[in-house]
């Protein structure tokens, strides 16, 4: 009962979240929304004994890719009332594809086919099950062609990024702290100039004088 | 006792919130990508619920690869969206106009 | 379970692209501005080691490795040498257009690279997952290639297009594949087989799977009605990374649908027959009536691919052996096509001005006969004109949807193929016929430009003379 009470509960807030970030007018707004969807499902996951996955979706997901999300929505300076424009005609649209698409859907998954008729509730695992475990013993096994390639994606990734966002600009004034270490005591840091001796008129000031 | 097609009705809702969300923010490019992974996230619940329900592992592995895959995307597709913004001051569709499609 | 080096021997031609594709990355970095034609040097000894090591390791019956993640078989053979060959040929025709604009730095040839190690991975993939990871792989690459040119704003607008656009094709495809998991309980191909083959198409959850997976791959192949992104990447992305994605690619995407529609889900032809039909019937139509009323040319091929991509349909939703190997042999001729189309294109740029008009063409003749005849030569193996290559796949196809009965398909698509010819003689015209821009100068290439060129266009010629080596090899991948 305690399991169904979770799962309607945290069911209805990804739901919420996820109708909130697509009709939110602040982008930042939506970002945050996401980040709800994302942490109530991380929720739903370890409810399904996925608990690794659970915990990578907010470390990783939540903690490293929504807050670059936010920092690209905070940094690109957003005119709010351009990209609303055409909101309210496009809703007639979506809604009515959203509907069909999801009674498509409901019909698909609904009791009918994946009820518990056809899938019994899996015996609970006990304690001793570790998960991160069996996925890691998995991952590096079995999946391990598919680990390479992931590991290739992310080197891409690295590499497109830095190619389309770094520009050197000449005109960037910057420390660099390797050069300052690197100064010598003697002729690097005090330059002494003998210069010879001149002669000064003595300066005098009128307003002293009286 | 909460049934397969539960989380399955769950991801298939988000599936089309992720789908709605697409035709109505069509003019605005960070609106679509986060779209893009409230789509992912679908298929994720879809895959995570199969593999409790079937006792098997691979859907839960097949989910770790996604995310890894997601958050790539991610970086590359803001990377994409900050050199548009540069060159155009703008991430509005509407104003990207050069090309006619 | 401990690991097998073995399994190492049918990936040594990925491996031996990654560690170019790294060396290249450590070495662009030690490299002054005037040397960085070293890159293009190890790019090209890499994909040659590559080519020879694929055929090494390549021959004999299907073996599965890596626990079922990994394929080496007949098809994965032919289409790896295919993506490799038309890669060297990007890479040259790449290069001149790079250097003139300052563009020919390391990043450049690392994410092609990649983007060609992604396209092998998916070719000899097993598995649903391994043939997403290289789905994505390639795609990521492309995604940044587009963008490569960070100062042209149409650059980074076609990129984002396509970026949008693929990723939404990502997201179907993979809904799709949680379907065909859940009711099969495995991401493996000869699995899902086997549980097809025994729920029969009964199974109304297996239907809607395919559904989303049939729409994931119209995404990938730009088929219409999912083509959106096509026409404004070929006008918009710079020409070297349209070259790049505009043939090779489509062998991959070739792959990833036979892999899931053939390998996968064989049993359930039927369903999917009549989606693929949708999708032939108004890729030719539309591709064929829209590319008529384009001027720029780039635009105009990216129409005329749709187009072509109809023709690729047509024979993988024959659903007989003989009509994937006639669909493969027309993946194979078109991206040959295709590169060498672009190649010209990128010949006729010089520093300064990109050949995007239709009439940058003229006068072709009059500058170069012999790149003109070479042009001349792949206008009419697209529009289908005996006694080039492109006739025969053509009558390839048709012939394998004939067989099926579909008497009234192929005549569609006969139809189509006779308008489409007009706008292909159009562009003959314009290099025989048309005088040249008085401020067009002479063409001055390498003498690798050259030779590649003729290469790739007498290839063309010979192929269609002799098409029998090639459509023996396809036969023997089914």
């Amino acid at each position: 009962m305690a399991e169904k009470l979770i799962f309607y509960i945290l069911a209805v807030i990804t739901l919420w979240a996820s109708v909130m970030v697509i009709t939110r007018k602040n982008p930042v707004h939506s970002v945050l929304f996401l980040v709800l969807a994302f942490v109530t499902s991380a929720g739903l996951w370890v409810l399904l004994e996925a608990e690794f996955l659970g915990i990578v979706l907010i470390l990783v997901y939540v903690g490293a890719v929504m807050v670059l999300f936010l920092f690209v929505v905070m940094m690109l300076d957003i005119d709010l009332a351009t990209i609303r424009a055409g909101f309210v005609q496009n809703l007639p649209l979506a809604g009515l594809i959203a509907a069909i698409m999801a009674v498509e859907i409901l019909l698909i998954v609904g009791p009918g086919n994946f009820g518990l008729d056809a899938f019994p509730k899996p015996e609970p695992l006990g304690a001793e099950v570790s998960n991160t475990r069996e996925l890691g013993l998995l991952l590096y096994s079995v999946y391990i062609y598919p680990v390479e390639i992931a590991a290739v994606i992310l080197l891409l990734a690295i590499v497109a990024a830095i190619r389309l966002t770094l520009r050197r600009r000449p005109d960037t004034k910057f420390i660099d702290p390797a050069q300052q270490v690197r100064v010598r005591k003697g002729p690097d840091r005090v330059r002494l100039v003998k210069m010879a001796a001149e002669d000064v008129a003595p300066v005098v000031d009128k307003g002293d004088a009286q | 006792m909460i049934a397969l097609s539960d989380y399955l009705i769950l991801g298939g809702l988000l599936f089309a919130i992720a789908v709605a969300g697409i035709f109505l923010n069509r003019k605005n490019l960070i609106l679509l990508l986060m779209c893009v992974e409230l789509m992912l996230l679908a298929v994720n619940m879809n895959f995570v619920a199969f593999s409790h329900f079937l006792g098997d592992m691979t859907g839960q592995v097949f989910v770790f690869f996604i995310l890894t895959v997601a958050a790539a995307e991610a970086a590359i597709g803001l990377a994409i969206l900050v050199v548009l913004f540069r060159n155009r001051r703008t991430i509005n569709v509407e104003d990207l106009d050069a090309l006619k499609g | 379970m401990s690991f097998d080096a073995a399994n190492l021997l049918p990936i040594l031609p990925e491996i031996a692209i990654l560690i170019t594709a790294s060396l290249v990355l450590i070495l662009d970095l030690y490299l002054k501005d005037q040397d960085k034609g070293l890159n293009h040097s190890i790019t090209l000894i890499g994909l040659v080691i590559a080519i020879g090591l694929t055929g090494a390791v390549g021959g004999g019956d299907a073996q599965v490795f890596f626990d079922g993640n990994l394929i080496r078989d007949p098809m994965s053979d032919l289409l790896k040498g295919a993506i490799l060959i038309v890669s060297v040929l990007t890479f040259i025709y790449a290069r001149p257009w790079l250097q003139d604009r300052g563009m020919l730095v390391g990043e450049f040839y690392v994410l092609g690279l990649l983007a060609v190690l992604g396209m092998l991975i998916m070719v000899s993939a097993n598995g649903f997952l391994t043939l997403y990871l290289g789905l994505e792989l390639q795609a990521l690459a492309l995604y940044a290639l587009v963008a490569f040119d960070r100062d042209s704003s149409t650059g980074a607008e076609a990129a984002m297009k396509y970026f949008v656009l693929g990723a939404l094709g990502s997201g179907l495809l993979l809904y799709g594949v949680s379907m065909i998991y859940g009711a099969t309980g495995s991401i493996e191909f000869a699995p899902v087989a086997a549980a097809v083959a025994e729920q029969g198409i009964s199974n109304k959850v297996l239907v809607f799977g395919i559904a989303f997976l049939v729409i994931g791959i119209g995404f990938k192949f730009g088929a219409v009605p999912f083509h959106m992104w096509v026409p404004d990447v070929y006008e918009g992305g710079p020409t070297p990374a349209v070259l790049i994605l505009s043939s090779a690619p489509k062998i991959a995407a070739f792959a990833l649908a036979v892999r899931m529609l053939v390998d996968g889900l064989h049993t359930l032809h039927p369903d999917w027959q009549g989606m693929l039909v949708i999708l032939a019937v108004l890729s030719m139509g539309l591709g064929n009536l829209v590319a008529i009323a384009q001027s720029n040319i780039k635009r105009m091929l990216a129409y005329s691919t749709i187009s072509h991509v109809g023709f690729i349909f047509l024979g993988l939703l024959a659903g007989s052996e003989q009509g994937f190997a006639a669909a493969m042999f027309y993946t194979i001729v078109y991206a040959v096509m295709s590169v060498g189309a672009f190649g010209i294109l990128l010949i006729l740029s010089r520093q300064g001005f990109d050949a995007e008009r239709l009439e940058d063409l003229k006068g072709l003749n009059d500058r170069d006969a012999w790149y003109a005849a070479m042009m001349a030569l792949i206008m009419f193996s697209m529009a289908g004109v005996p006694p080039t290559v492109g006739f025969m796949a053509k009558l390839l196809v048709l012939e394998a949807v004939v067989r099926i009965d579909m008497l009234w398909l192929a005549l569609v698509a006969v139809f189509f193929s006779i308008i489409g010819a007009f706008y292909y003689l159009r562009v003959i015209k314009f290099i025989y016929f048309d005088k040249p821009a008085d401020d067009a100068p002479a063409l001055l290439t390498s003498s690798g430009v050259r030779f590649a060129m003729s290469l790739n266009g007498l290839a063309l010629l010979a192929l269609g003379l002799f098409p029998a080596a090639l459509l023996s090899v396809c036969q023997a991948a089914f």
